[in-house]
C-alpha cells in the first residue's frame, strides 16, 4: 500500500484517503459551451506518468491535498494542501 | 467464409497425434512485418483478434495486421475472471451482451477450438431492499428482451449454493438474488488463441512484441485529419484504417492520434485459491460486498472485486484487496476460511463515466476505437469484434452499438448502465 | 477395481505403531523430534504414530509410507520430493482443512490426515492412465476436442471437473479463529538462515527494531541439517539472536508478500491454540531478503517415482527427523550439497551403490519402477545411468542445482537475470534502496562468508532505515525523495561456477503438481506457444501448489531448448504474490463489520421491531403491522426514529453563499427561524441529494441530508470550502451522532408536543409549516425542532441531544398514550411519503436523472448566477425538457401492486418503469411513482405495465405526484 505524505499528518496509508482524480478547473458556468462543459465533466488526460490530482485525507485531518503522483510507479513527489496558494 | 486450418482439431486428431507423437502445426505463424496493410489493429487481446477474425471471415478483408507490444492475450484478456452474462440494466446493454453470449455459445465450433464455455448460472445477490429493487428492474428489462433472468429468494439461493449463509443473522443478510441461468465462465486464454488461430488461417498477420510508438495523422485535408498508419518499434506501417483495441492503455494510444477520451485507467485485481473438489456451481456476485467468485473446472476459486480506488497504470497487487475480498467471501460462505489464496494479479481497466464502452468513429477519419471496456470487456469481445468489423467492412455503424459512440459525451447522451455495471461482473 | 490397480488405503501400515524402527534412525545431533513425546494420529482412517516435532510426512515416512498422493492428470503415485513446505506430492487433507502441506505441518495428536488425490473410485488401471491414455492427454488436449457436437460438451465437462485437484472445502465454519496485527519495524528480515540471523543481529546491535521471520519451525536454515561445524554455528547464532532484545522472532511464519512502500504481509501460523493463522501487516522501513535457495529437481524419465528425491530432502529426513529415506541409494551430484547428502546417507546406514558425479560429465537417464512386490509400480527399483548401466536402488537422490526464490524482490520491482556461471536466475539491479538482499539468494560463499555478508547488510539496512526515519521527521516528507541515501549497499556475494543441468536425455516431469512433462512443453513450444507466459498458460506449468518455485527454471530451460534460444533470452515468468498461500481466514481476520444504531434502537428491538439494514444503519422496518401504523399516523399521532438522517451544522456569515451554490433553489433570503427544502445536483445536472436546511440563529444553520448521502454531502461541502472558496467564512461540523431525531407526525402531534414543550408556542401562527425553533423538550435543553411533512401530516421533527434521545422517545409515548401515540417504522413512512408523492433520491431517481426529469421544475432557479449543475439543467430546458418524466401512477386494477422495477411497455419497447409502488391503506388502492417517456407523461394516459409473470396490466398516469392531499392541507394544519 502506498504512503501518502500528508503535510499535516506525515506519511499515511493510502487507505486513509479518498481519491478525487485529476485536478481540473471548472469552466465559467455562464460562458461555457456544451462541449467545453462536458470536456470538464468527462474528458481526462489519463497520462502514464506524472499527474497532478486531488486527494482527501478523509480518515485523517480531512484536508484536501494536491498530489503529484506518477501513475506507473505510484511514486508521489509532492503533496501540498489544495487551495492553500489562493 | 470458413477458416482454412492446416489441421483441424478433433478427438480423432488427438488420437492420431497421440499415436504418432508428431507435433501439431503452429497455432499461428510468425509472419514478416509488411510495410502496409488495409487495417492495423492495435492490441492482440480478445477485442483486437475478434475484430481481425470477423473482418476476414465475414467481410473478406484479410490484409490485416494485429500488433501488440507483448504476447497474444497478455493484457486484460489474460487477466480477467472470464465471467459471461447478458443480464444488464439498459435495453441497449442487454441486446449487445446477449449478442456476445450467442457468439460465445457457438464459438468452439466456429473457431474449431474448444473455448470451454461452462454454463453455470449467474447469481447477483441483493443484501438490502434497494439492491433487490435494482435486481427486479434488471430482471424485468431482461425479460422484455427475452433474456432468462429472474429474482429468486434465499431458499432457492441456498439450493443453488449450499455453502451460502442465507440466514438473517448476518451483517449483510441475503434477501434475494438476480438469477441468470445462461451465465457462466469460459477459458479466456482459449478464446484469444482460438480467434488468433482462426484469424491467422485467413492470412491475418499477428505481430507480437511490436509496440506502437506513434500514429500518423494527415491534417492537411481538414482540421482533425485522416489516419495514415502507425509507427512501431519494428518500423512504420501504413494503413488507411487503424483500430484502437488497447483497453487500459486506450487513452495513450488515442492521444497519439490526437483524440481525447473520457477514460480513466484503474487497476482491477483478481486472485485464485488452491483447488478443492467442486462445490460451487454458479457464479456468485455481490455488488454490496464488492466481490465475485466462481469455481473453475480445475477446482480453484477465482475472485474479483471492484476496481482499485485510484487511477494507475501500475499492475502491482495490493494486500487490502485480498483482505477485503476474504472478509466479504467469508460473510457469504463462512466455512471457506481454510481455503488459501495461491496467486493474485492485476489488470488495467479503461473506465468510462457511464460504465459503457466507446465503439466507432473518432474525429480522426480512419481511426476507430473499441475502448472503454472497464471491467466488462472480456464478455463483450465477440460482439464488439463483430461490430467493429462490420463498421470497417460496410462503412456503417451497426445498430447494436449505435448508442456507444464517442460523441455521446459531447452531446450529454450517457448510457444508463451506471446502476448495474459498477460492480456487476 | 482391477487387480493391478493401487489404492493408497492398501499401503502397508501394519508396522505403523510403534514407528518402524527400521526407518527411524538412532538419535541424530540436530534432530527436531522429541522422542519422549509420541503422538497418535490417523492416516486414511488407520492409526499412525509420530513424535512431537515430526511433520505429518516425516512421521508417516518413518512408518514406511512412501506414497502420499496421486498426481493430477495421470494419477501417478507421488512420494517425498523436497521434504519441505513446497513438496508437491505431500498435500493432504487434515480434518476440515484441505491442501495442508504435509511435509511442513507438524503432526498433532488426534489429527485425521488423509490423502487427497487418491481416487479409490478410479476404475481404470494406473498403467492404462499413464501409458495408454496419457499420450493423448497432452497439454491443452481439451482445447482440441469435445468441440462438436456442442451439446455434448457439458457432459465432457462434468468428467473434466471430476479431475479437479485438491482436498475438500469444509461445509461447516471452523471453530478456530484468525487474527491480524500491525507492526512497524525498522528492519524486516525475511529468512532465518545464517545470513538472515546475522543481518538481524547486526541491525539490532546498532539500535534498529528488527522482525526476523522464518518459514520453518526453528531458526537456522540449512545449518540445521549440517554437520558439527554448522550445528555449532547455529547454536552460536541462535544465542546471539536470543541476546538481542531488539529482535522479534517469528517462526513457522513467512514474509509472503511485499507491496508498495514496504507494506509487508507476514503470515504467522499456529499463533496460539485456537488461532490458526495471523496476518501481520508490517510497515518496514527497510527489508532484508534472505530467502536462501530452493533446490531444483532434475528432469528425466521416472523423476516423479516415489524414492526419487532431492539432496536437501534426504539430508532433512536424516538429520532433522532421523528418518532413513531408503536402504540402497544412487546419488547424482553436481555440487557439495549432493556430496554431503551421500555422506549423511552413508552415516545413516544407507548403502550408496553409486555416486554419479555430474561434474565429471556423468549422468542419469531414467528411474525405473519396481515390477514386483509391494512397491510394484509405485516406487523406484533401479536407475539407468548415462553409461547404460542399470543400478538397483530404492532411493535416488539428485543434487543438480538451485533456484533463487526472488519472489519478494520481484514484488519490489526487480527482475531476475539469468547467470550462466551459476546456472540460475539471480537478483537484478532493480531494487529500491529500501530493500536489501543477502545470503544464498544473492550469491555463493562459505557459511562464514554468508554470515559476514548478512552482518554487513544488516548494518546497512539499519543505517538506511535510520536515514529514512530522520528524513520523515523533517519537513521533507515526500516519499520517493530518496536522495540522502544511507551507506552504500554492501558488495554482492560472488558466484561459483555450477554445471548447467536441467534435463537429461529422456523426458520427465517438470511440474509435479500439474503433471506437465518436458515433452509436453516442447510440443507446446513447437505448436507456437513460444513465449514463457504463453507456455505457462497453455500447459499450466508452474500454476500448481508450488507456483513455480520448483518448476519455473526447468520449464524455461526446456523452452529454451525447444526454441533454440538461450535461457537468458527466453526469460522467466513474473513471480506474483503471495510467496506462500494465505488462508481466507487470515486475510479476513476477525470480522469487523460495524453497524450504526440510534440511541433508541434497543427500545425498538425490545418492542418487536423488525430490523432493517439500511446502509450503515440498522433501523426499525415496522413493529408488526405497517398499514396500521399508517392509519394511526393519519388519524392520531405516531413517532418515528429518523436519527440516521444526515445533519451538518453550518456557521458563519457566508452560509447562504454555500447553500446557493449547492442547492438548485434560492437561499439568500431564508429568514431566521425558517426551513426550506432543497435539492442538490452534480455538475452534470443529475440529482445527488435532498433535504431541508433550517436557519436556526444568527449565522447558524443546520442542513439535513439523506442518510445514505450524509458522507458524500459532507465531503462536497468541505471540498467547496477548502478548494473553491477558501474565502468563505463558514465552519461545517457533521452532527449526525450528536442528535437523536424523532419525527412526531399526525393530527394530534401538536397536542402531544405541547405537553412536552410547554414553553414553545406551537400555534400555527407562531410556529408555521417550514419553520424551526430551539426548544426544551421533556426537560431536555438544547433541542431544536422543525415543522416539515414528509408523511404529509402535521409533523414536528425533534432533534435532541443523542444521550437524551431515549428519554424523549419514551416521554412522547407515555405522554401521548391517551392520544394513541404509537411508534411507526420505515415501511409506514415509505407508504405515507408515496401517498404524498415525495421522491426518494436513489429510488425514484438514478445515476442519470436530471432535476427536471425528477419533477423538480418548481424548485430549479436557472436565473441564479451559479449552482452545481446549472449549465446542464439550462440545456435540458433548452431542449424542451427531459426525455422521460417522473409521474404518479395508479393501476387501473387498484388491488394490484406491480412490483418496483417493473417496466412500462408498448409491445416489446420499454417506455418507462415503476420506481415506487405500494398498497395505500389511506386510499384503499395501489399507487406508484415511475418514469414514462415524455409523450406519455400527460395526465390520464394509460400505459401497460409488464408484471414479473409476463402478463400486462394498465396503469394510469396521474396529474400529480401526490396521490393524497395534493394541496397539502393536512401538513399546513
Amino acid at each position: 500500500m502506498i504512503l501518502v505524505p500528508c503535510p499535516h499528518c506525515g506519511p499515511r496509508n493510502a487507505s486513509e484517503f479518498r481519491y478525487l482524480g485529476e485536478e481540473r478547473a471548472r469552466p465559467d458556468p455562464v460562458a461555457a459551451t456544451p462541449p467545453e462543459w462536458r470536456q470538464y465533466l468527462y474528458r481526462r488526460t489519463n497520462p502514464a506518468g506524472w499527474t497532478t490530482e486531488t486527494w482527501h485525507h478523509s480518515s485523517g485531518c480531512r484536508a484536501f491535498l494536491t498530489v503529484e503522483r506518477h501513475t506507473v510507479t505510484n511514486e508521489i513527489r509532492s503533496c501540498t494542501v489544495a487551495g492553500a496558494h489562493t | 467464409m470458413k477458416a482454412r486450418f492446416p489441421q483441424r482439431f478433433s478427438a480423432w486428431g488427438l488420437v492420431r497425434h497421440g499415436l504418432t507423437g508428431d507435433d501439431w502445426p503452429k497455432v499461428w505463424r510468425s509472419p514478416e512485418l509488411r510495410r502496409s496493410y488495409d487495417v492495423v489493429i492495435i492490441g492482440a487481446g480478445v477485442h483486437g483478434l475478434a475484430t481481425a477474425y470477423y473482418l476476414a471471415a465475414r467481410h473478406g478483408i484479410t490484409n490485416v495486421a494485429v500488433v501488440d507490444r507483448g504476447y497474444v492475450g497478455g493484457g486484460g484478456s489474460g487477466r480477467n475472471t472470464a465471467i459471461l452474462r447478458s443480464n444488464y440494466l439498459t435495453p441497449e446493454g442487454v441486446a449487445f451482451y446477449d449478442r456476445s453470449l450467442q457468439l460465445y455459445r457457438n464459438l468452439s465450433s466456429e473457431l474449431n477450438f474448444n473455448v470451454m464455455f461452462s454454463r453455470r448460472g449467474h447469481l447477483t445477490l441483493a443484501h438490502n431492499d434497494s439492491s433487490l429493487r435494482t435486481m427486479r428492474w434488471r430482471a424485468e428489462v431482461n425479460k422484455v428482451a427475452g433474456i432468462d433472468s429472474e429474482v429468486i429468494g434465499p431458499d432457492e439461493i441456498k439450493r443453488l449454493v449450499p455453502m451460502m449463509d442465507t440466514s438473517d443473522r448476518t451483517r449483510y443478510p441475503i434477501l434475494g438474488a438476480l438469477y441468470h441461468p445462461p451465465g457462466g465462465i469460459i477459458r479466456h486464454d482459449a478464446v484469444v488463441w482460438g480467434y488468433a488461430r482462426a484469424a491467422d488461417s485467413f492470412g491475418v498477420h499477428i505481430h507480437q512484441n511490436t509496440e506502437v510508438t506513434g500514429i500518423d495523422v494527415d491534417v492537411s485535408g481538414g482540421t482533425t485529419g485522416r489516419v495514415r498508419g502507425v509507427q512501431t518499434a519494428r518500423g512504420p506501417i501504413s494503413a488507411p484504417v487503424v483500430v484502437n483495441c488497447t483497453a487500459g492503455w486506450a487513452s495513450l494510444i488515442s492521444a497519439m492520434a490526437g483524440v481525447g477520451l473520457p477514460i480513466i485507467t484503474h487497476p482491477l485485481q483478481a486472485a485464485v485459491t488452491e483447488p478443492v473438489k467442486m462445490f460451487l456451481d454458479p457464479v456468485v456476485v455481490s455488488g454490496t460486498l464488492h466481490v465475485y467468485v466462481s469455481q473453475t473446472d480445475r477446482g480453484e476459486l477465482v475472485f474479483g472485486a471492484s476496481v482499485d480506488p485510484f487511477a494507475s497504470y501500475s499492475m502491482r497487487s495490493s494486500l487490502e484487496f485480498l483482505e477485503e475480498l476474504a472478509g466479504h467471501v467469508l460473510q457469504l460462505m463462512p466455512s471457506l476460511a481454510t481455503m488459501r489464496v495461491l496467486r493474485q494479479w492485476a489488470g488495467l481497466c479503461d473506465m468510462t463515466p457511464d460504465y459503457s464502452p466507446i465503439i466507432g468513429v473518432t474525429p480522426v477519419e480512419g481511426f476507430l476505437v473499441d475502448v472503454g471496456w472497464g471491467t466488462y470487456g472480456f464478455k463483450a469481445g465477440p460482439a464488439a469484434g463483430e461490430a467493429v468489423a462490420s463498421l470497417i467492412g460496410t462503412g456503417r455503424v451497426p445498430e447494436l452499438v449505435a448508442g456507444f459512440d464517442l460523441a455521446r459525451f459531447d452531446d450529454g447522451r450517457l448510457v444508463g448502465e451506471k446502476g448495474a455495471a459498477a460492480v456487476g461482473h | 477395481m482391477t487387480g493391478t490397480s493401487f489404492r493408497l488405503e492398501d499401503r502397508p501400515l501394519r508396522n505403523a505403531a510403534p514407528p518402524n524402527p527400521g526407518r527411524r534412525l538412532d538419535p541424530r545431533p540436530g534432530e527436531v523430534i522429541d522422542r519422549s513425546a509420541p503422538l497418535s494420529f490417523t492416516w486414511n482412517g488407520r492409526p499412525a504414530q509420530g513424535f512431537e516435532g515430526d511433520t505429518i510426512v516425516s512421521a508417516l515416512a518413518a512408518s514406511g509410507v512412501r506414497v502420499f498422493s496421486r498426481s493430477l492428470k495421470y494419477h501417478r503415485p507421488r512420494g517425498l520430493l523436497t521434504a519441505s513446505f513446497h513438496d508437491p506430492g505431500c498435500l493432504v487433507q487434515v480434518d476440515d482443512e484441505p491442501n495442508v502441506r504435509g511435509a511442513h505441518r507438524r503432526v498433532e495428536a488426534g489429527m485425521r490426515v488423509s490423502a487427497q488425490n487418491a481416487w479409490p473410485s478410479l476404475r481404470f488401471d494406473v498403467k492404462a492412465a499413464n501409458q495408454l491414455v496419457g499420450r493423448f492427454l497432452g497439454p491443452g488436449f481439451y482445447y482440441k476436442t469435445f468441440i462438436a457436437p456442442e451439446r455434448l460438451w457439458p457432459a465432457y465437462e462434468s468428467v473434466l471437473k471430476r479431475f479437479a485437484a485438491g482436498g475438500r472445502a469444509s461445509a461447516e465454519p471452523s471453530h478456530d479463529s484468525y487474527d491480524k496485527r500491525y507492526a512497524h519495524v525498522d528492519v524486516l528480515v525475511a529468512g532465518g538462515g545464517p545470513a538472515g540471523m546475522a543481518a538481524a543481529v547486526a541491525a539490532a546491535a546498532v539500535g534498529a527494531s528488527v522482525m526476523l521471520v522464518e518459514e520453518e519451525y526453528e531458526l537456522g536454515g540449512h545449518l540445521r541439517w549440517g554437520g558439527k561445524r554448522e550445528l555449532d554455528l547455529l547454536a552460536e547464532q541462535r544465542a546471539a539472536v536470543d541476546a538481542s532484545p531488539g529482535i522479534e522472532v517469528l517462526t513457522n511464519s513467512v514474509v509472503t508478500a511485499r507491496y508498495d512502500d514496504n507494506w509487508m504481509a507476514v503470515l504467522q501460523r499456529s499463533v496460539f491454540p485456537g488461532v490458526r493463522e495471523r496476518l501481520v501487516k508490517a510497515r518496514a522501513t527497510t527489508v532484508v531478503v534472505a530467502a536462501g535457495l530452493i533446490e531444483r529437481p532434475y528432469v528425466f524419465a521416472g523423476n516423479d517415482l516415489p524414492g526419487v528425491m532431492l539432496s536437501t530432502a534426504a539430508r532433512r529426513l536424516v538429520n532433522l527427523w532421523a528418518v532413513k529415506p531408503g536402504t540402497r541409494a544412487v546419488v547424482f551430484s553436481a555440487n557439495a550439497e549432493g556430496d554431503a547428502a551421500a555422506a549423511d546417507l552413508e552415516d545413516a546406514g544407507v548403502e550408496i551403490t553409486r555416486l554419479v558425479d555430474a561434474r565429471r560429465g556423468e549422468n542419469i537417464v531414467r528411474a525405473l519402477a519396481a515390477r514386483h512386490g509391494a512397491a510394484r509400480r509405485t516406487g523406484l527399483s533401479a536407475v539407468e545411468l548415462g553409461d547404460g548401466s542399470i543400478v538397483e536402488c530404492d532411493l535416488l537422490v539428485t543434487a543438480i542445482g538451485w533456484t533463487a526464490p526472488t519472489s519478494l524482490l520481484n514484488m519490489a520491482g526487480d527482475r531476475p537475470v539469468y547467470d550462466p556461471t551459476a546456472a540460475r536466475f539471480r537478483p537484478g539491479d532493480g531494487l529500491p534502496d529500501s530493500v536489501f538482499v543477502t545470503g544464498g539468494l544473492l550469491g555463493d560463499g562459505t557459511v562464514d562468508e554468508l554470515v559476514a555478508h548478512g552482518s554487513d547488510v544488516g548494518r546497512a539496512a539499519a543505517a538506511r532505515s535510520d536515514a529514512r526515519s530522520v528524513r520523515q521527521d523533517r519537513s521533507d516528507r515526500a516519499a520517493g525523495a530518496d536522495d540522502d541515501a544511507g551507506p552504500a549497499r554492501p558488495a554482492p556475494l560472488p558466484v561459483v561456477p555450477h554445471p548447467a543441468l536441467f534435463r537429461s536425455t529422456t523426458h520427465g516431469i517438470v511440474d509435479y503438481s500439474e503433471d506437465v512433462s518436458s515433452k509436453d512443453l516442447i510440443g507446446a513450444a513447437h505448436e507456437g506457444y513460444e513465449s514463457v507466459e504463453l507456455l505457462k498458460r497453455f500447459t499450466t506449468v508452474t500454476m500448481g501448489s508450488a507456483q513455480g518455485k520448483l518448476e519455473t527454471v526447468n520449464a524455461v530451460a526446456v523452452l529454451a531448448e525447444a526454441t533454440g534460444r538461450t535461457i537468458g533470452e527466453t526469460g522467466t515468468t513474473v513471480w506474483r504474490p503471495p510467496y506462500a498461500p494465505m488462508s481466507l481466514g487470515a486475510l479476513a481476520g476477525r470480522q469487523f463489520e460495524p453497524v450504526r444504531r440510534s440511541p433508541m434502537q434497543g427500545w425498538h428491538e425490545a418492542h418487536g421491531a423488525r430490523p432493517l439494514v439500511a446502509g450503515a444503519w440498522i433501523r426499525p422496518d415496522h413493529y408488526g403491522d405497517p398499514e396500521a401504523e399508517v392509519r394511526n399516523v393519519r388519524t392520531n399521532v405516531g413517532i418515528i426514529d429518523v436519527t440516521p438522517l444526515g445533519k451538518l451544522d453550518l456557521r458563519g456569515p457566508d452560509v447562504p453563499l454555500l447553500l446557493n451554490l449547492l442547492y438548485v433553489n434560492k437561499w439568500s433570503k431564508l429568514a431566521e427561524g425558517a426551513v426550506r427544502y432543497g435539492v442538490m445536483c452534480g455538475d452534470d445536472g443529475v440529482v445527488f441529494d435532498d433535504g431541508v436546511t433550517g436557519h436556526l440563529g444568527p449565522d447558524h444553520y443546520v442542513m439535513s441530508t439523506t442518510s445514505s448521502g450524509a458522507e458524500a454531502v459532507l465531503n462536497l461541502v468541505e471540498h467547496v470550502l477548502a478548494t473553491d472558496h477558501p474565502e468563505w467564512r463558514i465552519h461545517v461540523t457533521p452532527v449526525v451522532g450528536d442528535y437523536a431525531s424523532i419525527n412526531v407526525a399526525g393530527p394530534d402531534s401538536r397536542a402531544l408536543l405541547g405537553r412536552l414543550a410547554p414553553e414553545l408556542d406551537l400555534s400555527p401562527g407562531a410556529f408555521a409549516y417550514m419553520q424551526v425553533r430551539s426548544a426544551t423538550i421533556a426537560g431536555v435543553t438544547g433541542c431544536f425542532t422543525w415543522r416539515i411533512g414528509f408523511t404529509g401530516e402535521l409533523s414536528y421533527e425533534l432533534h435532541v441531544p443523542a444521550d437524551r434521545g431515549l428519554h424523549v422517545w419514551e416521554a412522547l409515548l407515555d405522554t401521548g398514550r391517551d392520544l394513541g401515540c404509537a411508534p411507526f417504522g420505515v415501511e409506514a413512512q415509505r407508504i405515507m411519503r408515496l401517498e404524498k408523492g415525495h421522491l426518494i433520491v436513489g429510488q425514484d431517481s438514478d445515476g442519470l436523472t436530471s432535476a427536471y426529469a425528477a419533477g423538480l421544475d418548481w424548485l430549479v432557479k436557472p436565473d441564479k448566477t451559479d449552482f452545481l449543475g446549472k449549465p446542464e439543467l439550462a440545456w435540458v430546458a433548452e431542449r424542451g425538457g427531459p426525455t422521460a418524466q417522473l409521474v404518479g401512477l395508479q393501476p387501473v386494477d387498484g388491488t394490484l401492486v406491480p412490483p418496483e422495477g417493473c417496466q412500462l411497455v408498448e409491445g416489446t419497447t420499454i417506455v418507462g418503469r415503476i420506481t415506487s409502488s405500494r398498497m395505500s391503506p389511506t386510499l384503499g388502492r395501489s399507487i406508484g411513482l415511475g418514469y414514462v417517456d415524455r409523450r406519455l407523461a400527460s395526465a390520464g394516459t394509460v400505459v401497460s405495465v409488464r408484471l414479473p409473470d409476463g402478463t400486462e396490466t394498465p396503469v394510469t398516469v396521474m396529474a400529480d405526484l401526490a396521490h393524497f392531499d395534493p394541496e397539502g392541507r393536512r401538513l399546513r394544519a
